[in-house]
């Protein structure tokens, strides 16, 4: 390795113009080929049985996610003009491509079944729109009272209508989110608000927005951590030696990503992130060591000056960097697939930043020249190695405080990680008082809710399940429970809902019969009728075989061959009949399969919050042990419920591969040190970090999400680097004297002095993101700053004092 | 008004038999040839058994049986059906009286559970027969004078040599743009049928898969609507049928539709 790494220092030319050539192809490569992908259906397991599910029953009843586009008017909906824009929007919408012409529901499209006192009665609410007052009131009458459409597509205060838009999968794009906010515009007027709202808008923004505020904050990143880093490394020639280092690494990987043809992900925007963070610190490290020969050695020539670098430092570069890939690596045993691609192709980076450090680097020094030292530093430098001196002496000193703070700290951070929450939500992504969420709180105040929630009920192919009274009843209760119990359920729609307004219908609309046909009651009538019947044929002269004695006869025959305990079940097969042959069949479709053994119930919740979806998660799963008594399986679908699978998916892979690589980390360190005590020693910083990190999280009620998760990989990846070049130079530094305060002073103002410069600039840089418009990427600003302090000051403190402690080096060294 | 005229609807998609083919020679406008497609004679009255099967785009069948009855008294036309199967609906039955006048149909239904007879009204023409894929303006509620119609070409389908005719819609508003019909110039049946929707994209297509003579009439005994949008389609197959029998006046009345068959 060493002699290779020589080789390439008598010939830097070549080195860097075959960098050049191949980072370029890469580029070419990127410019061609690369693609973000935005559909979050593909971040998903396609295998996960949850998916899976949840898959096929969106195909069975046709779940997609809507569009609401809410009317509001202040002065109520019932006039002219708000109903004229209700009818030309929801035209338009259905002309649009993107949605399917059937899948939109207005007050314009629904039916209006109302029963009368002879019968039943099925009207469009309105095709023409009503002009007079007199139309315009009837109209209003019968929105009042029909409650498949009061609360749902007219608010309960008149002031707000909206149209449901389903569209289709995988359509949503930048110009068609304008081409909807363009059309909505187009229609408000003085007194008419037109709102957009809905999931596949919430998604479609925020898949778009994300990574686009990324693509800004990453240019000012750079710039910043450029500027810190030429403070602390003093040279420009260093500075932008550092930052090829880091660019290249960047190319290399979404290259690489180009060329094998892995789509960019979400999360791949935080590739470049990982890259910066750790990228700098190769170069960092090996320019410190070179400043600190050229203090000492003055007078040495270029090449003196960097084959002592590359002797003293290439070890803990490679292995600094291949425990940093191998932590990503371990990533690969997460389920989701964008995630297993982040570990790769940021573990490539990385490796790719190592063989920049030691090629480029020493190459540049070659052909541009060392950086100057200039004399009149040697005052600071002075002052610089006192601070770490007296530093290090007191760290020693006082060896219990850091045990002690740290010990405080990982007890206080793992009761803040009880209170860790996930949260798969996109909304709270964005900013409280952000169109998107004001939007969404409008809608949410005025109707049931944006968020839905599917539960499917599956008696496992048994037919007409769904057409028995008290399959239905239950979940007629199991509705009523959710929305009168949670807050969070506004409204809930299945079958029930159409058998209760039938049988109210053809009840002359008796409030009184709004409820899933009751058999008890059903026998009553029954045995009543039957009586009547049998009583008037005994009235009647037997003698005379009237044609009335006749029909009577046979009616009563058919009365009492009719099984009394499937009287309710035939109601409801009857209804449904009804239903399919006046309103639209479609709408049934959606709730219910062809054999009746499968229930589709959706759930309209105010929150795609994961508590919240919990929240009614919980009590729903309370019925299933009444629902397993008639042979019914739950399940859920729909895309909220995917949120939530998914995140836990994420999760649980992070947790899985932070343990995995924890456990790997400990090994190398243990191999390359040929130590297990210091592949421990060597961990904790890491665990800290990690501890630290997600305790602040629980604290601060920042939810984990896909992002905050990730982030744990960096506090390995960054912690594992301080630790590594700490225990190497102190051991380097034991090897050459038997006097510890020393060997920890040298090490203190050598490698702790390099961290510091990291920490800083990476912290500097990071704190950019702060400024972000979008809330995820703040926060992750915010987590990166505070892993690479709490790393830093980990590695400085209490890995010093356990170094001490184990006393490792030394005993060898005696012995 | 038109809701659950089935017969009629039969009638009229199994545009049964018409004028005598004599007309050849001359060569007669898309009106006309509308005009007798529509006008076959369909006999005085006609019962069969139609089974009707919805296929969704899983291939999901949902199958029901139907007991028919209908017949012409001049300017009323009067249709009863029973369900045979399921058999949870079993006995539910219906019952419409269609006017020539512009007078709106009659409707009742009968639901054997409920034990009461119920009018119905409705306003939508466009409402889905059953749940099936045809409207009852498909089964022939539609009247000559709602559309323009236009002689496109002569075609030959499925070797018999067809009159294709385009019919507009006066009424802007009403939910299919224009349709195609592919008319057999030998015997005036419709074989084939494109519906387009609001926006002149195909909706739907109608094939008639056989017909048969009976009792001296061309009626269609099986058919199918397909709604190439939704992949959905229904099939209407036609069994036991009788025609000219004399069913008696008296058949339909809400009496008969409780009493069952």
């Amino acid at each position: 390795m060493e002699k290779l790494l020589k080789k390439l220092l008598n010939k830097p030319w070549i080195v860097i113009a075959v960098t050049i050539i191949i980072s370029a192809m890469f580029f070419m490569q990127m410019k061609q080929n690369s693609r973000m992908e935005t559909d979050l259906d593909k971040y998903m397991p396609q295998d996960h049985p949850a998916f899976v599910y949840s898959d096929q029953a969106e195909e069975w009843f046709g779940i997609n996610d809507g569009i609401i586009v809410a009317i509001e008017n202040k002065n109520g909906i019932f006039n002219t003009a708000t109903l004229d824009t209700l009818k030309q929007l929801t035209k338009r919408l259905q002309k649009m491509d993107e949605i399917v012409k059937a899948d939109v529901t207005s007050l314009y499209t629904a039916d209006n079944i109302v029963g009368t006192k002879e019968g039943m009665d099925v009207k469009a609410f309105y095709k023409r729109v009503p002009k007079s007052e007199e139309k315009l009131n009837e109209l209003k009458h019968n929105v009042e009272n029909n409650e498949m459409t009061f609360g749902r597509l007219v608010s309960y205060d008149e002031t707000v209508t909206v149209i449901i838009a389903e569209i289709r999968d995988d359509v949503f794009t930048q110009e068609f989110y304008e081409e909807i906010l363009a059309l909505a515009d187009s229609y408000e007027t003085d007194d008419i608000k037109i709102h957009v709202a809905g999931r596949p808008i919430v998604e479609g923004t925020m898949a778009l927005l994300g990574p686009a505020d990324m693509m800004k904050m990453v240019p000012i990143v750079l710039l910043v951590i450029t500027l810190v880093l030429f403070l602390t490394l003093r040279s420009v020639k260093s500075t932008l030696l550092t930052m090829a280092v880091v660019f290249f690494s960047v190319v290399w990987a979404f290259g690489l990503m180009a060329v094998v043809n892995v789509p960019i992900y979400a999360v791949s925007t935080m590739i470049p992130v990982m890259l910066i963070a750790i990228g700098v610190a190769d170069g960092i490290h090996l320019y410190s060591h070179l400043q600190l020969f050229l203090r000492k050695n003055p007078d040495a020539s270029k090449k003196e000056a960097t084959l002592d670098m590359l002797q003293n430092m290439w070890k803990p570069v490679v292995m600094t960097s291949i425990t940093t890939a191998v932590g990503f690596i371990s990533l690969l045993t997460s389920q989701v697939y964008p995630i297993k691609y982040f570990g790769i192709f940021t573990a490539f980076g990385v490796l790719m930043a190592m063989v920049f450090s030691l090629v480029l680097i020493p190459a540049g020094i070659m052909i541009f020249g060392l950086p100057k030292v200039k004399k009149s530093k040697k005052d600071e430098s002075n002052i610089e190695t006192n601070l770490a001196y007296g530093f290090a002496a007191k760290i020693l000193k006082r060896k219990s405080v850091s045990i002690y703070l740290t010990a405080a700290i990982i007890i206080l951070s793992i009761v803040g990680m009880q209170k860790i929450w996930i949260n798969s939500s996109f909304l709270d992504k964005f900013e409280k008082d952000s169109e998107i969420v004001l939007t969404d709180k409008f809608i949410n105040d005025h109707f049931g809710g944006t968020t839905t929630l599917n539960l499917i009920l599956d008696s496992e192919g048994k037919k007409d399940v769904f057409k028995n009274p008290d399959v239905l009843t239950l979940v007629d209760q199991m509705q009523s429970q959710l929305e009168n119990d949670l807050e969070v359920v506004g409204n809930s729609f299945t079958l029930t809902d159409y058998t209760k307004r039938m049988n109210k219908v053809m009840n002359a609309d008796n409030e009184k019969f709004n409820a899933i046909p009751d058999n008890q009651y059903l026998v009553v009538q029954h045995l009543a009728e039957r009586d009547s019947i049998a009583q008037l044929l005994s009235s009647l002269d037997l003698a005379r075989q009237s044609s009335l004695a006749q029909d009577l006869t046979s009616k009563l025959a058919i009365l009492d061959s009719e099984p009394l305990d499937s009287l309710a079940q035939k109601m409801i097969a009857q209804y449904l009949l009804l239903y399919e042959m006046s309103g639209d069949p479609e709408n049934l479709n959606k709730v219910v399969d062809y054999d009746y053994a499968k229930l589709n119930v959706t759930f309209q919740l105010k929150s795609d919050n994961s508590k919240a979806i919990n929240s009614a998660i919980e009590i729903i799963d309370s019925y299933e042990e009444d629902f397993g008594k008639q042979g019914i399986t739950m399940n859920y679908a729909g895309s909220g419920y995917k949120g939530l699978v998914f995140t836990d998916l994420i999760l649980e892979g992070q947790i899985m591969s932070l343990v995995l690589s924890l456990i790997i980390v400990i090994i190398l360190l243990s191999l390359m040190f040929k130590n297990f005590k210091i592949g421990l020693i060597g961990a904790v910083p890491i665990a800290i970090t990690a501890l630290i990190s997600f305790g602040t999280m629980g604290f601060l009620d920042i939810p984990l999400n896909t992002t905050s998760a990730l982030l744990s990989s960096i506090a390995i990846g960054i912690g594992i680097d301080y630790a590594v070049h700490f225990i190497e130079q102190y051991r380097n530094n034991a090897s050459k004297s038997d006097d510890m305060l020393l060997v920890a002073q040298k090490t203190m103002a050598h490698s702790g002095r390099a961290i510091s410069y990291n920490a800083i600039v990476v912290i500097a840089g990071f704190m950019v993101l702060l400024f972000s418009v979008f809330p995820p990427n703040r926060e992750l600003g915010a987590l990166v700053s505070l892993n690479m302090f709490t790393s830093f000051v980990g590695t400085v403190t209490v890995m010093l004092v356990l170094l001490k402690v184990s006393n490792i080096y030394f005993k060898k060294e005696k012995k | 008004m038109k809701k659950l005229q089935i017969t009629s609807v039969l009638i009229a998609i199994f545009f049964a038999i018409g004028f005598s083919p004599k007309v050849s020679g001359q060569s007669l406008t898309g009106k006309q040839i509308v005009e007798k497609a529509y006008n076959r004679d369909t006999g005085n009255d006609q019962t069969s058994n139609l089974t009707m099967t919805l296929i969704n785009k899983s291939g999901n069948q949902r199958v029901r049986k139907i007991k028919q009855f209908t017949k012409d008294l001049g300017e009323v036309e009067k249709n009863i059906m029973f369900f045979l199967s399921p058999a949870d609906v079993k006995n539910t039955s219906f019952m419409s009286w269609s006017y020539d006048s512009d007078k709106s149909d009659d409707q009742w239904i009968y639901l054997p559970a409920l034990k009461k007879t119920k009018r119905i009204s409705s306003d939508s023409k466009s409402d889905y027969f059953m749940g099936s894929d045809f409207t009852y303006d498909d089964l022939g509620d539609r009247k000559l004078d709602d559309d323009t119609h236009k002689l496109l070409r002569e075609e030959t389908i499925d070797g018999k040599k067809c009159y294709v005719v385009e019919s507009v819609s006066k009424d802007e508003d009403y939910m299919y743009t224009k349709t195609i019909t592919w008319i057999i110039k030998d015997n005036f049946i419709g074989l084939k049928k494109e519906f387009y929707d609001e926006d002149e994209d195909l909706l739907k297509i109608l094939s008639i898969k056989k017909y048969e003579e009976i009792s001296g009439l061309l009626i269609i005994t099986n058919s199918e609507m397909k709604n190439v949008q939704k992949n959905h389609k229904t099939s209407m197959v036609l069994s036991n049928v009788q025609v000219n029998i004399g069913i008696p006046a008296s058949k339909f009345t809400e009496r008969m539709m409780m009493r069952g068959l």
